[in-house]
């Protein structure tokens, strides 16, 4: 897992750049499908790609069907094909608000929460291409507080956003309205049992540079 | 539905909004739990539970941070009330993987340093209003009916999602909300957006998500007719109540814009249709505490945005 949150790297708005992965043509053989990408989603989500039989169901619940250019189902059917990459290069991955309500209504049981879930870890992982990166910036300022205080810091939270993705004004008249309602503290205290929190992280890295652990 | 005790214990696992955004949902809670002389201790140095964003990139920090969270609560006895939707859903989801999985609970054990305790029964307050003190003596405790008041209950994504997880309700269409508010006294509407999602935690990465979903949840509670919406929920509540103001800005604005402008929008509509009312938004401790005669200064409304005072004033119940 990356360390520190660094400044957010320069837009590629190409039309070069967007089209390479997302539009081209698929022609499918075993030297454009990567099988073994699939596998790992599957071992990651410990739920199956292959039972869904496309009904759609998913992505007609899916609140966040909208923003994506690629939805549930179709996220699906592209790991079916082998086409993680194209899945990557997309948003649709960091769109999931992760409601949980594809998973709820699947017929085949096929746990797509899950397998988003397991998508990012691995788009995040690879620091992978996608361009969706003010809310994998929101996920990754959230676990460094966890990491430095133990618990949210929402002030941070929000100052470290505006920061490090240059907007500065978002959301400006919000925090001293917040402030005045009690709802931000001003400062916050570190949990006592700090060093257990950082014990965690710290074994799980073990675990995974030695290879226990995904 | 008769409790077996006469007097309810638990330990208490706030969390991090708690503490803070959703401050009013923590004094509203200890509250409530005081006067239906229900025991509440909070867990000691409790930790984040790492709420969507951890599981979202890294299940196993949010397991381990679960785990331990869940072993913290050992020390306190009483069953783990939970008050927040996110929370109560990731320690519930902890709990069941790793009684499923065996390598799982294997690599958390070795991150938290220790065994991990997963017999704990995680409970929503929801769960404990409704089966543990029970409908009926609610029912009798009530002092003061919240009569007339309209309430839309809006569950949101995680409080009965995944189905064999939480344990609470129909993952479709629960009804323990509306039992409780029948109990108390109040009248819930039927709605089309109970469960819709609210934009949860886009709130800091893409506000504009959040304005058009909690936009629609707002919208079809005011044609439902309801007075207030009733959450469990501290980002439900936030995305509802601190972001109102800007969905109705935004709704304003939409017609005027610069890119309306330019491309020259068929509508013109100065001002809309008109100011759309504000829909107070409460938690169910704050509306439970009420019609139990806790006084509404006790009820940390003073934090909410959207004010309830006018609303509670002209259905008598201040």
């Amino acid at each position: 897992m990356p360390q520190e949150a660094g400044p957010l790297p320069p837009k590629d708005h190409t039309p070069v750049a967007r089209s390479a992965v997302k539009n081209k043509l698929m022609h499918l053989s075993n030297e454009t499908m990567n099988k073994a990408f699939v596998k790992k989603v599957e071992a990651l989500s410990g739920s199956s790609v292959r039972r869904c039989f496309q009904c759609g169901k998913c992505s007609a619940g899916c609140p966040m069907a909208a923003f994506m250019e690629h939805p549930p189902n179709r996220v699906v059917r592209l790991l079916q094909l082998g086409q993680g990459q194209r899945v990557l290069a997309g948003r649709s991955i960091w769109y999931c608000a992760s409601c949980e309500t594809c998973s709820t209504r699947c017929p085949n049981k096929v746990d797509l929460a899950s397998i988003m879930d397991a998508l990012r870890k691995l788009s995040w992982d690879a620091d992978g291409p996608s361009k969706e990166s003010y809310v994998q910036l929101a996920n990754r300022l959230f676990i460094e507080n966890i990491r430095t205080y133990g618990r949210q810091y929402e002030l941070r939270l929000g100052a470290a956003f505006n920061m490090k993705s240059g907007q500065f004004l978002k959301d400006l008249m919000l925090g001293p309205k917040l402030l005045s309602k009690g709802k931000l503290k001003m400062f916050h205290s570190k949990n006592k049992n700090i060093a257990q929190i950082e014990g965690i992280f710290k074994r799980i890295e073990e675990m995974r540079k030695k290879g226990e652990a995904l | 539905m008769t409790p077996k005790k006469k007097f309810l214990n638990y330990s208490y696992y706030p969390g991090c909004s708690l503490h803070a955004s959703g401050r009013e949902y923590d004094i509203s809670t200890r509250a409530l739990f005081k006067v239906l002389n229900m025991g509440l201790k909070e867990v000691p140095d409790w930790f984040c539970c790492g709420a969507t964003p951890a599981h979202n990139v890294d299940e196993l920090l949010s397991l381990s941070l679960c785990a331990k969270n869940l072993s913290l609560a050992e020390e306190v006895e009483g069953d783990l009330a939970v008050a927040c939707a996110a929370c109560f859903s990731r320690l519930k989801v902890t709990q069941h993987h790793l009684k499923e999985d065996q390598t799982k609970l294997k690599q958390v054990e070795t991150a938290i340093d220790g065994p991990a305790s997963l017999d704990k029964p995680v409970k929503h307050i929801l769960d404990i209003l409704a089966r543990d003190f029970g409908l009926g003596r609610l029912e009798e405790h009530t002092k003061k009916p919240l009569m007339g008041l309209k309430v839309a209950c809006y569950y949101g994504c995680l409080l009965t999602r995944p189905p064999e997880v939480p344990d609470l309700d129909d993952a479709e269409d629960p009804s323990i909300m509306e039992d409780i508010l029948r109990a108390v006294g109040a009248q819930p509407v039927k709605w089309s957006h109970r469960m819709e999602c609210c934009g949860a935690n886009f709130t800091l990465s893409r506000p504009g998500v959040v304005l058009k979903l909690s936009n629609a949840i707002l919208e079809s509670a005011r044609l439902a007719g309801a007075d207030c919406i009733m959450v469990a929920c501290p980002l439900c509540h936030g995305n509802l109540d601190i972001r109102q103001q800007g969905i109705k800005d935004k709704q304003n604005a939409q017609e005027s814009t610069l890119f309306g402008n330019i491309f020259g929008s068929e509508v013109q509509q100065p001002g809309g249709a008109g100011e759309a009312r504000d829909v107070p938004i409460f938690y169910i401790t704050q509306l439970a505490a009420l019609a139990m005669g806790v006084p509404t200064d006790k009820l940390g409304f003073e934090s909410v945005i959207i004010d309830p005072k006018p609303l509670l004033r002209e259905k008598n119940l201040l």
